[in-house]
This record gives C-alpha cells, sequence and structure tokens, in this order.
C-alpha cells in the first residue's frame, strides 16, 4: 500500500506542475497581447500575439515551401549526422585509442560555432548540402557523447555475466551495451533534432536557397514587419518542439523497462594510461587529426584552391602573403571586439543561471513552475531568433550582451537544475537533521555537490556563447568577428573567410580547454567526476 | 572423468596497483576442489573471496600461478559452457524477461534456444516463478530477481557452478528456504560448487570445507571440514555439532 501512497503523491505533485505552468503561460500571454496591443515595447517590435497570429493566416501560403525545405535540409541531416554520431560513438567507447585520437576532431566539432562556417558551405557546396552538413554537425556532438556515455555507463555486473560465459567484445556489445545505451542515446537524439532544425536555419542564413525558414526570415528582416518575424519565428521554434517531442516521447516509452533495478556497487574501472611517450603520440595526432580531415575534404572535394583554403592556405593568408598585415590588423581589431563581449556575456548568462538554480534548492515552488518554461527555451532554435531580439533592443552593443546571456542562460541553467536536483537526499536529510537553515544546506551541500554541473554547464556555455556574439555581430552591430564574416563574404575574400571561421574554432576550443583544466584541478581536489 | 570437473588453483596470486600502493588481492593461493564437492569461501571484506571467482571465471587473469577448471584453462571452460554463475547481485538486463534472462547464457554461447524450452520451464517451477515468466525484473521483489539469477546459473547444466554471495541481499528467512533449495539442486546435479559467503551458518548448513581466508594480503588461512550428514535438514541449525563447527570457522575467521 505504501508504495501506491507515494505514488499517488507524485501524481498530484506533477498535476501541480503542469497546473501551474499553464497558469503561468496564460499569464505570459494575456501581458504579451496587453503590451502588444498597446504598442508597449520598442514602439510595436513586440506585436500582440493575436497580430502574429493574424499575420501567420495570411502568410500561410508562403509557409509550407518554407517549412518543408527547412524540415527536408534538417531531417536529411539528423539522419546522416546521426548515423555517423552513433558509429563514431560505438567506436569510441570499445576502444579507448579511437576516443583519444578523436578527441581534437570531437572537440573543433563541438566548438565551431556553425555560423563561421556557413559561408564556406555555401561557397564549397551547392543546394541543399550546406543545410544538410551544418544541421549534421550540429546532431554529431550531442548524440557521438550520449551514445559513449550510454555504452560505458553500462551496468558492470551485467557484463561481467556475459563474460562470465565466454561472451567477447561483440557480445558484449549485442547483448548488453546497445540496448543499456538506448535511452542515453535517444535523450541524446532529443537534444539533437531541435539542433538540426537550427543547424538548417543557420545554412539558410548564410544565403543559397530561396526557401527554408532562415531564408525566409533574411528576406523579411527590412521589411518592417514585426508580426510577420514573429510568425517566422513561432513556425521555427514549433518545429524544434515537435522534433524534440516526438523523441521525449519514444524514449520515456522505453525507459521504462531499461532503468537498473539496483545500484551499481562496483566503481568504475580505473582507465588503463599508456606509456608517457604514447601519450604524447596520440595527443598529437589528435591535433593533426582535424586539420587532416579539413585538408583532405578539400582534396577529396577538388575545389579549386582560390576559394578553398587549406591549413596551409591560411597560415599564408595571414601571415605571408604581401596582403597579411592588413589582414593581421583588420582580424585583431575584430577580435578586441568580439572576445570581451564574448566572455562578458557568458560570464553574466551563467552567474545568472547559477543564481536562480540555486534559488530552486531554497525555494522549490517559485521555480518549480519557471523550470518547463527553460526546457521549452532549450528547444527554441534562439540563435535563429537574433532578428527578433534586433528588433526588440535595436542594433547597439546591448543586443549582443542581450543575445548572448540568453543563449548561455537556459542550457546552464537547466544543467544546473537539474544537477542540484540529483544532489542525494540522504546528504541533505543529514544537515537537515541537524537544524540546518536552507542557506546552510546550500553552503555544505548543494553548491559543492553542484560544481560538476558547473563546470559542465561552462563547458556547454563556451562555444554557445561565441555563437550567440558572432551572430549579433553579422545581423545587428556591424562589429567584430561576425561581420569581419559577413563583409567579407560580400567582397569575396576568401582568405579571410576561413581565416575568421579557423579563428573562431580555435577561440572555442582555446576557452573549452581552459574550462576543462581548471575543472579538472577543482573536481580533482575535491575527488568528483566530472558530469556529462 | 568425473575427476576432471573439479577446480584447481596453484600457487595463484593476483595483485592491483593503486594509486601508490600495490594492493595484493591474493597472495600464493592454492586450492584444490574435487569434482562433486561443495566449497564455501568465508572471510572479511578485502580478503580476495570475490577475485578467486573472477580468476576462475576467466574474467581477470592471476599475476602468477595456475588456474584449472574442469582440466582446461578457465576461458575455455567458461566458452565450452562447463560454468554456471550468479552473482552477489542478479545482475539481471531490465529489458528482457524472467525467461529471456534465464536464456541469456545460451544465447552468449550460440546454443539454440528452441533446444531449452523445456529446460527453461522446468528451472522458473524449480525457483518457484511458475507464472512469471514474461514479468521484467523491474515488477520482481529482490528475492525473485535472485532466484531469477539462480535458475540463470542452472540454465546450462554447468558442470561446475560458481557463487558470489548468492544470498547476501535477502533476509534470514528466505535465505534459510534458498540454502535448502540449493543443498537440493546441488544434490541432484552434483555440480562442483564454489559458493563466496558472508554468512557462517550458510557456509556451515551447505558446505563440504568451509575455506577460512585473512586478508592484508588476501590468502587462505584455515580450512574447516564439515562432516554432517547429508542430507542436511532445517534441524540441523539447532544441533550442538552444528554449533561447534560455527564456532570453530567463527575462530578461524578471528585468526585464531
Amino acid at each position: 500500500m505504501a508504495t501506491k501512497t507515494a505514488f499517488g503523491t507524485a501524481k498530484r505533485a506533477t498535476d501541480f506542475r503542469h497546473w501551474s505552468a499553464f497558469r503561468n503561460a496564460a499569464i505570459l500571454l494575456v501581458v504579451w497581447e496587453v503590451l502588444g496591443r498597446f504598442k508597449l515595447v520598442a514602439s510595436g517590435a513586440l506585436p500582440a500575439p493575436t497580430e502574429v497570429l493574424v499575420r501567420f493566416w495570411q502568410d500561410r501560403g508562403d509557409y509550407s515551401a518554407h517549412i518543408l525545405a527547412t524540415f527536408q535540409g534538417a531531417s536529411l541531416g539528423f539522419l546522416i549526422g546521426n548515423g555517423l554520431a552513433i558509429l563514431a560513438g560505438i567506436l569510441f567507447a570499445v576502444s579507448p585509442v579511437a576516443a583519444r585520437l578523436g578527441r581534437g576532431l570531437n572537440v573543433a566539432i563541438f566548438a565551431l560555432p556553425p555560423i563561421a562556417i556557413s559561408p564556406i558551405l555555401v561557397l564549397t557546396f551547392s543546394g541543399m548540402t550546406p543545410r544538410v552538413v551544418l544541421a549534421a554537425l550540429g546532431c554529431y556532438f550531442v548524440t557521438m557523447s550520449a551514445t559513449v556515455t550510454g555504452i560505458s555507463q553500462t551496468d558492470r555486473r551485467m557484463l561481467d555475466v556475459v563474460r562470465a560465459y565466454g561472451g567477447g567484445r561483440l557480445a558484449l556489445l549485442r547483448l548488453v551495451e546497445v540496448r543499456a545505451a538506448l535511452p542515453a542515446v535517444l535523450a541524446g537524439l532529443r537534444v539533437a533534432a531541435p539542433a538540426a532544425v537550427l543547424g538548417s536555419i543557420l545554412a539558410e542564413f548564410g544565403g543559397g536557397g530561396r526557401f527554408g525558414l532562415g531564408a525566409y526570415l533574411i528576406g523579411s528582416l527590412g521589411r518592417a514587419d514585426p508580426a510577420r518575424l514573429w510568425g517566422i519565428g513561432l513556425a521555427a521554434t514549433c518545429m524544434a518542439l515537435i522534433a524534440y517531442g516526438i523523441f521525449a516521447f519514444i524514449e520515456a516509452r522505453l525507459t521504462r523497462s531499461t532503468r537498473a533495478v539496483t545500484v551499481a556497487a562496483t566503481p568504475l574501472g580505473i582507465r588503463a594510461e599508456g606509456s608517457f611517450l604514447s601519450t604524447v603520440v596520440i595527443t598529437l595526432a589528435s591535433i593533426a587529426l582535424p586539420f587532416i580531415v579539413w585538408w583532405s575534404l578539400l582534396k577529396v572535394l577538388g575545389t579549386p584552391a582560390m576559394i578553398a583554403k587549406t591549413p596551409a592556405g591560411v597560415f599564408d593568408y595571414l601571415f605571408l602573403a604581401p596582403s597579411a598585415p592588413s589582414a593581421q590588423s583588420r582580424m585583431i581589431a575584430a577580435l578586441t571586439q568580439t572576445l570581451p563581449m564574448t566572455l562578458l556575456g557568458m560570464a553574466a548568462g551563467l552567474a545568472f543561471a547559477f543564481a536562480l538554480a540555486l534559488a530552486t534548492v531554497v525555494r522549490p515552488g517559485i521555480v518549480r513552475s519557471f523550470m518547463p518554461v527553460a526546457l521549452v527555451t532549450q528547444t527554441m532554435p534562439l540563435v535563429a531568433l537574433t532578428p527578433l531580439l534586433v528588433l526588440l533592443l535595436g542594433r547597439g552593443l546591448s543586443v549582443i550582451l542581450w543575445i548572448t546571456i540568453s543563449v548561455t542562460f537556459f542550457p546552464a541553467f537547466v544543467t544546473l537544475a537539474q544537477g542540484l536536483g540529483m544532489v542525494s537526499r540522504g546528504a541533505l536529510d543529514v544537515v537537515r537533521a541537524y537544524g540546518a537553515s536552507p542557506l546552510t544546506q546550500l553552503r555544505l551541500v548543494s553548491i559543492p555537490a553542484s560544481l560538476p554541473y558547473l563546470f559542465a554547464a561552462m563547458r556547454l556555455a563556451v562555444p554557445r556563447a561565441l555563437l550567440g556574439v558572432m551572430i549579433a555581430e553579422w545581423l545587428a552591430t556591424g562589429t567584430g568577428l561576425g561581420n569581419l564574416l559577413n563583409q567579407s563574404r560580400g567582397y569575396l575574400d576568401y582568405g579571410m573567410i576561413w581565416s575568421v571561421a579557423m579563428a573562431s574554432v580555435l577561440i572555442s576550443v582555446f576557452f573549452y580547454q581552459i574550462v576543462i583544466f581548471i575543472e579538472r584541478r577543482v573536481l580533482g581536489q575535491y575527488g568528483m567526476q566530472p558530469a556529462e | 572423468m568425473t575427476s576432471t570437473t573439479g577446480i584447481k588453483l596453484e600457487t595463484v596470486s593476483r595483485s592491483f596497483n593503486g594509486r601508490e600502493t600495490i594492493v595484493q588481492a591474493l597472495d600464493d593461493v592454492s586450492l584444490n576442489c574435487p569434482a562433486g564437492s561443495f566449497t564455501a569461501l568465508i572471510g572479511p571484506s578485502g580478503c580476495g573471496k570475490s577475485t578467486m571467482l573472477r580468476l576462475s571465471l576467466g574474467l581477470d587473469e592471476p599475476t602468477s600461478g595456475e588456474i584449472c577448471i574442469a582440466g582446461m584453462k578457465p576461458q575455455q571452460a567458461v566458452k565450452a559452457g562447463l560454468t554456471g554463475v550468479a552473482f552477489q547481485d542478479a545482475a539481471l538486463m531490465p529489458w528482457r524477461s524472467v525467461e529471456d534472462n534465464i536464456a541469456l547464457p545460451l544465447d552468449v554461447l550460440g546454443r539454440k534456444r528452441s533446444d531449452f524450452t523445456g529446460k527453461i520451464a522446468e528451472l522458473i517451477e524449480l525457483v518457484g516463478l511458475k507464472g512469471f515468466e514474461k514479468a521484467l525484473p523491474g515488477e520482481l521483489s529482490g528475492g525473485m530477481r535472485q532466484r531469477v539469477a539462480i535458475a540463470r546459473a542452472l540454465v546450462t547444466d554447468p558442470r561446475v557452478l560458481f557463487l558470489d554471495e548468492p544470498f547476501g541481499a535477502l533476509d534470514q528467512i528466505l535465505r534459510r528456504q534458498m540454502n535448502l533449495e540449493l543443498q537440493r539442486i546441488w544434490m541432484e546435479s552434483c555440480a562442483t560448487t564454489l559458493l563466496v559467503t558472508h554468512g557462517i551458518d550458510e557456509a556451515v548448513f551447505l558446505a563440504d570445507r568451509v575455506v577460512v581466508m585473512q586478508n592484508r594480503p588476501g590468502r587462505i588461512g584455515e580450512i574447516v571440514d564439515i562432516p554432517l550428514a547429508r542430507p542436511r535438514l532445517p534441524e540441523v541449525f539447532t544441533t550442538p555439532e552444528f554449533h561447534a563447527l560455527e564456532d570453530q570457522v567463527a575462530e578461524a575467521l578471528d585468526g585464531h
């Protein structure tokens, strides 16, 4: 009977949560309607929801072609990207050497701001290909790391049973690991689905093709029609949400039969370390691999050297060619504008997310209803909605900051809040049993326990922040790296396009590595494991 | 050739490299379990009981020494399907039904499931899970799950059976019942059995010999013979001989 009661309470709690989420959404809509109707925000830049819907209905003839085009790019990219990601994930999980070799490539793919390579893709490929590639790149890292995590966190006791009957590597994969990793892989697909939509839209920003929501958005940007822009944003968000929802549903259905019924007692095995020499060789190879892939892709595709710059070509452009000093000074000027904004926006977004996530511990009620909103925002192609923010905030520097904060805040908040939700009840109960106040609980348990998630949020935020800044610069302010990229696109300055792309990836990887370095030091000191 | 279905460890050592120290999990252990015998391993945590079992199953390699299972190397014996194992935790696959979990060793060994349908049904009956064939582990109680694991260990008709604290998670009453069941199964199958346990009463009740181990480094301290007649009935738990044997094992555990 005890289980029945517990179930009843849990059900009531979710009912309450749903209800309060609906209530908040309703309040939000009403406020929005009033603000829009009376043109209270930025003199009409925020149209009322009803106006957006009316406009959407008037434009309905246009939408089908645009949605279809984005859907095609996103879905094809989703299939290809995730197919490769799952295969790569299995390979990395099975072979530690492959995982160490592929690390450089994986980090580069994770860190590359899609907007930086979209002009390159548009120049190098034609038709749908840039969208497919960008959508696939958007999916790859999420699903690959989910696969690796899923396989490597397989309950070791199950593996032992199979091995105890002489099961080899393949039997382990076939009978245990692939099935055990399924929920993790599905969770990856769930996050990858909106990322594919975002990738396709970002590629559409870079040009190429009349149809697609991104192309529609850019095309409508100059037409002083806020209601249409919001309608497009809404359509893009719906697409991403539906994609997310489908996989969330499948995941929920399947997870029930996969959750382990007991807790694993044996600790994870210590990773075998090779000799110092082999470690150095593998690390160097791992750094070289992205460049080798870049170079060989261009060779295989046979793109003319004038357009497609190899690593050597970029080096030549930046350091050896007669125009190198001018290129260097433009690049440095752009960097001095972009980097401070990236760091500032990221720090502000993370600080805000951390503060709010800690507030969820002290006052769960207030923020509980905010969580669904944050989760929905997670799936929104927020970066793709930059034109809307430009509409609201104008073209000043503040728009960069707000966009950067908004793209870093939500994923960081979700990561942190979920991490704090996993803090062991037992640990909290111990301090509560001694009458600890909520603040003392925070200080003694929640904050230390949330450190791995804070670092996970930082890792997540680095490339997003750079992407946010570059898009804002490209579309709104006309400053920094984003603008340099856009200008070079206009001047057909191929050397600069490649240089900016490479610089943005390197910056992103550099900051990512710094976060990893600090994370290892700090977590190592506390004997903690990094959070996935 | 019954003599070849025994377990034989000869001067086996296994050390693990810790962060700064070398942990000697097993130090020069020799043990001979004759075919058809029932041996219990008992000892404090970290004395290498589980390591011995893992080495015997080929899940791990000894640093030095030889292990012979049914006259073969552990890996060969395991691949030949001569061994069965039940771990401390049921370690069932949550997505497989009771039937499918019991059939897992067949899938690993590449045997045809259809040849074993009768055997599986018989085992389900034996462990008292009739009617739960299609249930998922998440729908079973802890004791039921453990019984599935026992049935799984028996599905291949093993000649050598390894049990790693199979009843550790069960309550005392259920544990006694399972001990009786295990004795019956063992007497019917005549499989050479090695049981790792924490329970002195369990070890004395089931085994022909109780091997008492010591830790740091893991080694065999003393071997206590249990001359109680078979089949042993529940009443034996209360006899003076039983208590005397329990005391003898307890003393050996204390290192006297």
